[in-house]
This record gives structure tokens, sequence and C-alpha cells, in this order.
């Protein structure tokens, strides 16, 4: 087979293979603009409203505009069945405002239950990671760049410490923050997750600095840098690449942690989007389908803003000297 | 001695900036390692008196009914998951690594990696209702080819729940262990190649006989990793289908998750949390033993 043929038999299979990955998700961005009625009427169809908008908005190029015409307002139906409201001729605006009203309902509803589930995800992601990578490249360095009696004990204490499972503590973790009266709160989000998130970052951080060269410290710290000095304005600009891959796996595992979130919060004022999509799944706003599927839509958003960002750093972290056996 | 304790004196500046690392590792990762072989002994309730009594928690969960039922469904479920997760992403990275394009080698990692921006929670509950729910997209797709006599709940026959939630995620298309081969795959030194191509080895033969076991390594590690992740894992289950119908999906997690969350029954969950720890630690230990790596394979040759 010449070069050419083969490449565009693998890229055959590999398209195949990414559409059938994504066609879950592809149904999910398509029914979140339906409605409940669509879906029962059509499992395969496009939204009907925006259907509709191309519609219209042909007619009203082509200058036929009287027959931009919608069915009464749903909501003034009162006791008359949807197929028997009168069918009105509608201005394009008038029709547009209907429509876009019709396509967004999923999302507006969402929006609301999942506002607050997304700014506390938000600021536990971002307190964690920010505390993850603090402790993690301080204690990093100092096992790198510095001998002290037990040393190797207390490194090869924290390594041993990644070992232990979260099954075997998830009980008596859910025991231990109970007892320090952490229920209900954003230190149980953060706290733990900083504890148990460090270990990995300290690895990975000891890796790296213990690769630098030994003069940069002896010169920084000739000039008289202390501990502080050295840290914040050596270690720290040095190893922007290892922050990046430690707060981005730190916020992915914060992310989609739900079973933590879920047995300590009993309170709603401090569910996270992962917790909190459970539950809207159990709740009346489940009924309306397209509210479920706009949260999906909705909670999949600022991973993807990061992943755009920080597409480089991710794969560098997965691929990166930690993950060999 | 004198020297010791002046170095350790000398040195109090370096431990006072540990103290965080090791205070919230004392309090949130050790106590409750302890704590769970300590509770193990107890019959606890929250808010009850605690009773010792030894053993009798382990003894109790061999005799429990989801035992064997529960340990049967994590084998199976481990079995399905160790393949496809080895499986589908290595053949993948081949497929990927073969093209010979750089960019476009690069693109279709990106593009594998896409959908874990979706929360993992989110991930289940489009596989719960959108795929396999009643009118969801394999009843209708049924219906659509004229099978419609096939169409079920999926998730709720006691014949297919067990294989539906093994079937999750299909095609396995996992961007990370895909780049985790990928990686792998890249790492092969091109004399391997060069000497695979004069002793005439090409297309499937030359997969298997230089690629696989190449990248034994990675497959190692994988597999423990997909081991140790399924043992743990009963996310899944608590949301699609809470153990059933019956005990039809019920893995021992979920059933330590209800004995502590539903029942209150914290000695005897956790009981079950350190009889899973003990089988985790096993097969680890075991893996680590008798798989052997490439590096070992490498260094026999």
């Amino acid at each position: 087979m010449t070069r050419k043929r083969r490449d565009l038999v693998l890229h055959a299979a590999l398209i195949a293979i990414a559409f059938l990955t994504m066609v879950p998700l592809l149904f999910v961005l398509n029914n979140s603009l339906r409605t409940n009625n669509e879906m029962y009427h059509a499992f395969f169809g496009l939204p009907g409203s925006l259907v509709s908008i191309a519609k219209f908005t042909w007619y009203e190029l082509t200058g036929q505009p009287d027959r931009i015409r919608l069915r009464a307002d749903e909501q003034e139906r009162g006791e008359t069945r949807a197929a028997d409201l009168p069918v009105q001729t509608l201005s394009y605006r008038q029709a547009m405002a209907r429509l876009g009203d019709d396509l967004s309902r999923g999302y507006r509803y969402s929006w609301k239950v999942l506002r607050p589930y997304m700014v506390n995800t938000i600021f536990v992601c971002v307190v964690t990671a920010v505390g993850v990578v603090l402790i993690g490249s301080v204690a990093g360095y100092v096992f790198a760049r510095h001998r002290f009696p037990g040393h190797r004990m207390l490194f090869v204490a924290i390594l041993s410490l990644m070992m232990i499972p979260g099954v075997l503590t998830l009980v008596p973790s859910f025991l231990l923050v109970k007892q320090l009266g952490l229920l209900n709160s954003y230190g149980v989000l953060i706290l733990p997750y900083i504890a148990g998130g460090q270990i990995f970052a300290i690895f990975l951080f000891k890796s790296f600095f213990d690769g630098l060269p030994e003069e940069l410290f002896e010169s920084a710290r000739l000039d008289g840098a202390g501990h502080f000095a050295l840290y914040w304005h050596i270690v720290l600009p040095l190893s922007k690449q290892v922050v990046a891959v430690v707060g981005v796996m730190t916020i992915l595992g914060t992310w989609n942690n739900f079973l933590w979130p879920f047995i300590t919060n009993a309170d709603a004022r401090y569910h996270v989007v992962a917790s909190g999509l459970y539950l809207m799944g159990q709740s009346q706003v489940a009924a309306n389908f397209s509210t479920m599927f706009a949260a999906y839509v909705l909670s999949s958003i600022p991973l993807l803003v990061l992943f755009i960002y920080a597409t480089k750093p991710f794969m560098r972290g997965v691929t990166s000297g930690a993950f060999k056996a | 001695m004198r020297d010791k304790l002046q170095a350790i004196v000398r040195n109090l500046g370096l431990y006072a900036i540990l103290s965080p690392t090791f205070l919230l590792l004392a309090v949130f990762c050790f106590v409750p390692f302890v704590w769970a072989f300590t509770t193990s002994l107890y019959d606890y309730e929250i808010g009850g008196d605690r009773v010792f009594v030894g053993l009798a928690n382990y003894g109790e969960y061999l005799g429990d009914p989801t035992f064997w039922s529960s340990f049967r469904n994590l084998f199976l479920l481990t079995l399905v998951s160790v393949a496809t997760g080895v499986v589908f992403p290595l053949g993948i990275a081949k497929l990927i690594f073969s093209l010979s394009g750089e960019h476009a080698r690069y693109l279709y990692r990106v593009v594998f990696l896409v959908p874990i921006v979706v929360p993992g929670v989110a991930t289940l509950m489009i596989w719960g209702g959108m795929v396999y729910g009643d009118n969801g997209l394999v009843n209708e797709l049924l219906r659509l080819v004229g099978l419609g006599d096939w169409a079920r709940g999926w998730l709720a026959g006691p014949d297919t729940a067990l294989w539906a939630v093994a079937m999750i995620g299909f095609p396995f298309a996992s961007g990370i262990n895909i780049l985790i081969f990928y990686a792998g795959l890249a790492g092969i030194p091109e004399s391997v190649h060069e000497a695979a191509w004069l002793d005439g080895a090409s297309g499937v033969g030359k997969f298997f006989l230089i690629d696989l076991p190449l990248v034994l390594s990675q497959i190692k590690l994988l597999v423990i990793l997909t081991i140790i992740g399924v043992v743990q894992g009963f996310q899944g289950m608590f949301i699609l289908t809470r153990g059933g119908p019956g005990f039809r999906t019920m893995v021992p997690g979920l059933w330590m998750y209800f004995n502590a969350f539903s029942f209150q029954r914290m000695g005897y969950a956790c009981a079950i949390g350190v009889v899973l720890f003990l089988l985790i630690l096993v097969l680890t230990v075991l893996n680590l033993k008798y798989f052997k790596s490439s590096e070992d394979l490498q260094a026999a040759l």
C-alpha cells in the first residue's frame, strides 16, 4: 500500500471511532435544544425551533413574510390542546423572540439551578489547586535541595501514603470530618483534597527540582537570598510547567469528585456541580429533559475552557515520567 | 547523638516549612487509615455506643448475602474493564502512531482527550438516561431498524443490567490510556524498527512481535490502575442501578457505602473497606512480582 492510501484508511478508521465516542455527547447537545414533546415525537431529529428559525429567516429574506406563522403561545393556551391552538401570522421579530425563547428554555432553567453549584465548584477548585501547588512545590523543593535528619524517611513516608486506596478511607474520613465539625462547610471540600493531592505534587516537583543545577541555587544564596526569596524568585518561575501540570490535574480531579461532596454536604449551600447534577436528576427539574441535557453541557464548559488553554501541560502531565511502571 | 541534635536544630526552619504538609497528611490521610482498621473491630452507629466485637464484622461479611454475587460481579467487571481499557486504547494509539503526518497525530490525540471535560457524573447520567433509557439511543436505534421487540430497560433487566454497566463508555477510547500507549509506542527505538524490517517483519506480525512486547510496561501499568479503579469504583452502580435489580449489579464498594450511609453500620462498612484494601494490596504485589515489564524483557534479550 502506498503511504497515501494507508493514511486514508487510518483516517477513516480513526474518524469512525471518534464519531462513535462523541455520539452520546452530540445527542445531548442536540436534545438540550428540544422540548419533551419533540423528543417523544421523534428521537432522531433536529431542534424544531432551530429549523423554524432557519426557515423563517429564509422567508424574511426572500420577501414572503406572510409565511412566518406559529401556533399561539403555549403558555396562554389554558385548557386547549396544543394541536388545537390557532396558528398566527407573526412579524419576523416576534417569531424570532418566541423561537429563541423555546430554544434557550432548557439552558435558562438549568442555569438557575446550576449557577450556585458552579460558583462553589470553581471556588473549591481554585483554592485546592493553589493550595496543592503551593504546599507541593515548597515541600518538593525542600526534599530536592536540602539534606536534614529524617530526610529520606519522611519522603518515603509521604510516598507510601500514596498507596492507600480511597475505598479504605472513605468511611473513616467521614467519621473524622464529622468529629472535627467540618460537615457542611467549604473546609471539608478543600482540606482533604489538598492533603491527598499534595502527595503526587511533591513527587512531581521533587523530581523536577532534582534535575536543576546546584550552581543556580548556590549563586542566589551567595547573593544573600533567603529561603523565601529563593523560592519566590527562582524556584517558582522555573517550574511553570510543573505548576501547570499539577494545577490542571488537581482541578480535573476536584471537579469530577462526586461521592465525597455528596456525603459530606447535606446543606444545599455547599453542593458542587457533581453532586448538584445528581440531585437535579433526582428532582422535579429532571422532568424537563432539555433542562438536564443543558445542565450536562453547561457543567462541561469550564473544563472545556481550561482544556483549550491547557492542552499541552495536560498531555505532558499524562505522559510524564510519573506514569511509567 | 549530639551532632544529630545539632543538625535538627540547625534545620528547624526546614521542618517548619514542611509542617503544613505533615499536619495535613497526619490528620486527613494517616488518621483515617488507622481508624479504618480500628473501627472495623467495633459495632458502631453514629450517636450510639461503640461495642468491641473483635473480628465478628469480618466473619459476618463472609456470610453476607451479597458476598458471593458482589465479588462475582466485581470479577466480571474487572475482566471486561481490563480488556477494554487495554485493547481499544492500544489499537487506537497504534492507528494514530501509524499516521505519517505529525500534525494529524497530534490532532487525534487531542480529539480523544476532549470527552474528559464532561464531568464523570454527567457521563454516567447520560449513559443511564440517554443511551440506555426506555426512549434512549439503543432502544430507538433498534426501533429504527425494525427490531423494536428487542427494546427494553437495559439497566433494569436482571439479565442485561451487569453487561449494560460494563459496556458504558463504548468504544472505550479513553484519551488518557491512548496517550500513555502512544508515549510507549513513540519510545520504541528506531533501531528496533529497522531490525524488524530487515528481518522481514511487517504489519500485524510486527505489531504482535515488536510493538506489543515493548509496550508491556504501559500495559502492566494500565492493568493495575484499571483493577485498582474497578475494585474501588462503585460510583457508576450507585448512580445508575443502586446495585439492582436484586443484587445483580452489586459490588463490594457499593455495599460498603450502603452499610455506612444507609444502614449506619460504620464498623461493618470499615471491615468491607479493609477487605477491599487487602485485595488491592495483594493484586498490586502480584502484578509487580510476576508480570514482567518490557525493561526486564529487553534486559533478557
